[in-house]
């Protein structure tokens, strides 16, 4: 009963009061995104955030119901993705608690994690829903390994692969920015304040190891990426 | 001006009249129907059998036709042409361009992933147009969900046009100074920072508020708490919710089996 405990602290009141403004900012921003026509979504900022103030079951639950609702309200398209949310919340939680979240170079590292698991969630969904091919732009990449003899998982994890790390590191950095914007009096009212107690460690140091990183994510990635696609 | 974010049209029919849990088991056995059924026509058949019936049943027709010509015929549609050309399927192309290719196969594979998408989206329009939100969440709450989930959906349904506004009202301010948001790729993205910021910190700062005021009214207490709106749940209801949960669990067996 000790992690239903646990749970149960996580879902304060306002944690579900954060929740509904998390998916109106998921909504909205989604929306901002698309009005500035850049080729990102940053529709989980606010699951992201969620996670980490108040922990991974509550970033899951805002996952799964901010694509429940707008499925059904705004755009039909969002609702077979719910669990993809429901684990970007969930990973991104869990990444907080193990201290992710403290300074820029590790959030990298986090938003990282959250993309593959994003990858790795959807693709079944985009195989068996789709049939591997979506409404969304990032298609034309399946469909050109498609044509190059790829199997089906195989191009559509290619192309996830290819488009989630961009899109969930910089939503994992956005919401590290707002969050480093407010005051500890008022993220101490959340379930788990401490998950963004920042590091004390110079800034050009820090600046410098999360640019090392992602020149080693991006070449692992594109290692991977060549043994997959060589199989 | 600040609009809830309802399809909800208040009429008198059949439908209206339905309990909100039957009319949700409806629509979600409309769509087990439309992508279980292992007959290939289901999802067109559905929809001249049963959504087209439905709508005059709830007396919507006239907004669920136009919902489906504006909204909902333009996204099956890119998804039709999308699937059809990028599907590999099938051998013989009957049309090529570029890479792309037409087959036979791709052609009725996208028809029927289009239809079925079609079906999903009718039949939830069908529900929220003949329910009212609040009546479904409080029949559900009735009947065991937590009340905190009908809370986040309902107050989140009432915040998203409200936060809609702001952001609109934050684009037209930061644009009045002289802000590019349809510049160069790097302005763009530079715009975003003066657009994401007094949004979000504006609606965090509300949060605290938000929370001191429902749990003054008594959010976490755990007591039966009372409705203003009473739901009928007839008997007709529960005899009709029945036969669609064998309905679906027919087509599943029959997709298994046949």
């Amino acid at each position: 009963m000790k992690l239903f405990d646990s749970i149960k602290k996580d879902f304060s009141t306002i944690t579900w009061v954060l929740m509904v403004v998390a998916i109106a900012i998921n909504v909205v921003m989604g929306e901002i995104v698309v009005l500035l026509k850049l080729p990102i979504y940053l529709d989980s900022i606010g699951t992201v955030l969620v996670a980490v103030t108040c922990g991974p079951w509550a970033g899951a639950l805002t996952g799964a119901l901010s694509n429940t609702i707008w499925g059904l309200l705004i755009d039909p398209n969002a609702l077979p993705w719910w669990p993809v949310a429901l684990f970007i919340g969930f990973v991104a939680g869990w990444c907080a608690i193990g201290g992710l979240f403290k300074s820029w170079w590790k959030v990298v590292i986090a938003g990282f994690l959250i993309a593959l698991t994003a990858a790795t969630v959807s693709t079944p969904i985009a195989v068996y829903i789709y049939g591997g091919i979506t409404a969304s732009g990032s298609s034309f990449i399946t469909a050109y390994l498609l044509q190059t003899g790829q199997g089906v998982l195989q191009a559509v994890f290619s192309t996830n692969f290819l488009v989630e790390p961009v899109d969930k590191i910089s939503t994992s950095l956005l919401a590290f920015a707002i969050i480093q914007g407010l005051s500890g009096r008022f993220l101490a009212r959340f379930p788990r304040p401490e998950n963004v107690e920042v590091d004390k460690t110079a800034g050009r140091t820090q600046v410098l190891i999360a640019i090392g990183i992602v020149i080693v994510l991006v070449l692992i990635a594109a290692f991977v990426l060549t043994k997959i696609l060589t199989q | 001006m600040h609009e809830r974010l309802s399809f909800y049209v208040k009429r008198d029919s059949f439908l209206h009249r339905l309990n909100p849990l039957t009319k949700l088991t409806l629509a979600f056995g409309l769509i087990f129907i439309a992508f279980f059924s292992p007959w290939y026509w289901a999802p067109q058949i559905l929809f001249l059998l049963a959504i087209i019936p439905l709508s005059f049943l709830g007396k919507v027709h006239r907004e669920y036709f136009s919902a489906a010509f504006r909204l909902i015929l333009p996204a099956a549609g890119f998804l039709f042409l999308m699937q059809a050309f990028f599907q590999p399927i099938g051998a013989k192309a009957i049309f090529k361009f570029w890479f792309l290719d037409i087959t036979p196969e791709s052609l009725m594979f996208a028809f029927t992933n289009a239809s079925r998408i079609f079906v999903m989206v009718s039949s939830f329009t069908i529900l929220l147009l003949t329910t009212h939100p609040s009546d479904l969440m409080s029949d559900l709450t009735r009947r065991g969900l937590p009340s905190q989930f009908a809370y986040v959906i309902i107050s989140t349904i009432q915040i998203i046009p409200q936060m809609q506004a702001k952001a609109q009202t934050i684009i037209a301010a930061q644009r009045s100074r002289g802000l590019d948001t349809q510049g160069s790729f790097l302005k763009r993205i530079g715009a975003l920072v003066p657009l994401v910021g007094p949004l979000v910190f504006g609606s965090l700062v509300e949060v605290e508020e938000r929370a001191i005021a429902i749990e003054a009214r008594g959010f976490t207490s755990t007591r039966v708490k009372t409705s203003l709106r009473e739901i009928p749940d007839t008997s007709f209801d529960k005899i009709l919710r029945w036969f669609l949960i064998l309905l679906i669990i027919a087509v599943i067996a029959a997709r298994i089996w046949l």
